[in-house]
């Protein structure tokens, strides 16, 4: 077959329902990540059992978030994200259309 | 120049020059030489990223700014970390499967105007501009100290500027984005591993990390200044408490109440407009690889700037310890506290290493500088080439003449940059900031994330974003952060000035509503459904995979029947 055949499309509606789902997704992890992002320096500032406290070895609450936890934190939000987008792009996209090439698709899934 | 230094220096670079050489583009394609073909697998774009990502604010600026101001300076890490994620969440997979050239490109083609993509043009050049500046003054600072002497009839400081910026000219001019793909890739790695190295050494050597916040903490922060009475130290005075002295492990040694968030805001917002960063998700083959790929920076983020900030702690604490014992410290320290902070890994990679420890580091410094050169020179070549010349100086020009433009237009910007990095020296400006080479970096970053982001989001998730707008909210976002810059470099009072040399939290969502309301007055481009397709569908993402798998399938088949005639 000649790879240059090969038709791959998505409909208007179902590229408009995984794009409004998107955008749920990416403003929540968003939210989630501004709240924390921003919440360790607001804590810095308000709250001195934040700085003035010493956890396991002598760090502060706050330096270790900040040297530390954040990063991790990153990349939680990320990872999570990303895989729950992938995951919907791929139950909301791709699905069989008339017309398409339907036969190379359905060989695929099997 | 020792010799250990000398040889440690010309392997790094001859490795990254054979590099170049051998993967450099073959033909002379534009996709080629910008794209890297768009076949770049998920760990080499990440890794060449971050090698892209990680300049001298990262390496020498994020230690220094933790050596001097303490928390205050673990907010640079925590931003330039952060910027990642509105990056992966709403930039990277819809950027790729547009699918264009750099961001004035997609900016052009998305909203249809030519006008478009000239102002993002001249904005992604002034970006790029201000990023390259302080990476030229990072390898002027850094010659300076490992080479201690320049070329006959220029100073140390200017010798570094001039080699490293010619060296990465020409290795970019004639590498292209597949050679700086894997020179990236491989500094990355140079890179991390002198961390690495040196956290190892320290750790090694006694060092207890939460023991030294305690006690760093325990005292005021001083750090040294210059006047009619010499060097001394003098207490920072605590920005949150007027009056108080600051001190390492809490907030207010650099930075008043409104100023930490700014610079935060800043540094998140900036990522996502930074060209030469931005145009590395166009090589990634298909949008969901560029979604896993910024999964895998964020990742290499966390581990990077973890490590500069202990090693910015542990400079703080082990360099006053032993100063006394080291007479050529004591040259470069007033009370044990090091005069130019920048100088704090390299001074912590010799006390641990020797000439050689200082070599790996400085390597590692000159290293993180030429592979962010390198992204942003490949960036401006895009922009000038594809954007400028090949639209509107010779719309009739060949591949090869494309090529040669871009090349040409990577020597103008090197020179310009090595100008303005000679003009505006460290020593002007180091006394008003915990760290000239990260400061200055934010300054790019907030022209980024003030003009740039907006829009560039605004794009991506509005359908109603019209030309007029986008061209109102650049021109907003960019003038008002010049302005606000320019404001808070007069005496406006503690607090405020801070915030103005960070003012992402004004401009940016000045700019988006400038653009919001320009929007809605003017009408979007008639085939913004199909675009929308384009953006958010992954029939692209399907179809090139696909025909990976039909080009694996056919180049496995015939090997198979190969063997087998072999076997048999």
């Amino acid at each position: 077959m000649d790879p240059d055949d090969v038709d791959e499309h998505d409909t208007p509606a179902e590229v408009d329902a995984a794009f409004r789902t998107l955008r749920r997704v990416a403003i929540t992890h968003f939210l989630l990540f501004l709240a924390v992002v921003t919440g360790v320096p607001a804590l810095s500032l308000t709250l001195g059992w934040w700085s003035d406290a010493r956890i396991e070895g002598g760090l502060s609450p706050g330096f270790a978030m900040a040297a530390f936890g954040l990063y991790a934190f990153f990349l939680v939000v990320g990872l999570a994200a990303a895989t729950l987008s992938n995951a919907v792009e791929s139950r909301m996209l791709g699905g069989d259309h008339p017309g398409a090439d339907g036969a190379d698709r359905h060989e695929d899934q099997q | 120049m020792n010799a250990a230094g000398a040889g440690t220096l010309a392997i790094v670079i001859a490795i990254i020059a054979v590099i170049t050489l051998l993967v450099r583009p073959r033909g002379t394609s534009t996709v080629d030489f910008y794209l890297a073909g768009q076949r770049v697998g998920v760990a080499t774009n990440a890794l060449a990223i971050c090698g892209d990502y990680f300049s001298a604010a990262s390496f020498l600026g994020v230690a220094a700014a933790v050596y001097v101001s303490g928390l205050d300076g673990v907010w640079y890490a925590v931003g330039f970390a952060a910027g990642f994620v509105p990056v992966l969440l709403f930039v990277a997979a819809p950027l790729r499967r547009f699918g264009e050239f750099s961001i004035p490109d997609f900016l052009g083609r998305r909203l249809g105007s030519e006008r478009v993509r000239l102002v993002a043009v001249a904005v992604v050049q002034l970006v790029i501009l201000s990023y390259l500046v302080p990476q030229a003054v990072g390898s002027g600072m850094t010659w300076q100290l490992l080479v201690g002497r320049g070329l006959p009839g220029i100073s140390a400081y200017a010798t570094g500027v001039v080699v490293s910026t010619a060296v990465i000219a020409v290795l970019v001019a004639f590498g292209g984005m597949r050679g700086t793909t894997w020179t990236q890739a491989v500094q990355f790695l140079v890179l991390l591993a002198a961390l690495v190295w040196l956290a190892g050494a320290v750790l090694a050597g006694g060092f207890g990390y939460a023991g030294a916040v305690s006690h760093l903490s325990s005292e005021p922060l001083a750090n040294p200044v210059h006047d009619s009475a010499g060097w001394h130290l003098q207490p920072e005075e605590n920005r949150l408490e007027p009056g108080a002295d600051a001190t390492f492990g809490e907030p207010g040694a650099a930075y008043g109440p409104l100023a930490q968030f700014a610079l935060i805001l800043t540094l998140v917002m900036g990522t996502a407009g930074l060209p030469h960063v931005m145009n590395r998700y166009f090589t990634s083959p298909t949008g969901t690889a560029a979604r896993m790929t910024t999964v895998w920076v964020i990742g290499l983020a966390g581990l990077f700037y973890a490590l500069a900030v202990m090693l910015g702690t542990a400079s703080r604490d082990v360099i006053a310890r032993a100063a006394p014992d080291r007479p050529w410290l004591q040259e470069l320290t007033v009370d044990g506290v090091l005069r130019v902070p920048e100088h704090a890994l390299p001074v912590l990679g010799r006390i641990y290493g020797g000439d050689q420890g200082l070599a790996v580091i400085a390597a590692g410094a000159l290293v993180a500088v030429m592979s962010t050169i390198a992204g942003l020179l490949l960036a401006a070549a895009a922009s000038w080439g594809h954007d400028v010349y090949e639209r509107h100086i010779n719309p009739g020009a060949t591949q090869k003449q494309a090529v040669w433009a871009g090349r040409a237009s990577t020597a103008v910007v090197a020179v310009a940059a090595a100008v303005l990095a000679l003009v505006l020296r460290p020593e002007n400006l180091s006394s008003t900031v915990p760290s000239i080479v990260a400061a200055m970096v934010t300054w790019a970053f907030a022209v980024a994330g003030s003009a740039l982001t907006p829009v560039f989001i605004l794009a991506i998730w509005w359908r109603g974003t019209t030309a007029a707008g986008a061209v109102a909210g650049m021109a907003t976002g960019g003038l008002s952060t010049v302005a606000m810059f320019v404001v808070g470099a007069l005496p406006v009072g503690p607090g405020l000035d801070d915030m103005l040399v960070t003012p992402t939290l004004v401009a940016a969502p000045l700019a988006t509503a400038v653009c919001v309301l320009v929007s809605r007055r003017t009408a979007p481009p008639p085939d913004v459904e199909q675009q929308w397709l384009t953006l958010h569908g992954t029939a692209g993402d399907r179809q090139a995979e696909r025909l990976a798998r039909l080009t694996i399938a056919n180049t496995a088949g015939p090997r198979r029947r190969g063997g087998r005639r072999a076997g048999g």
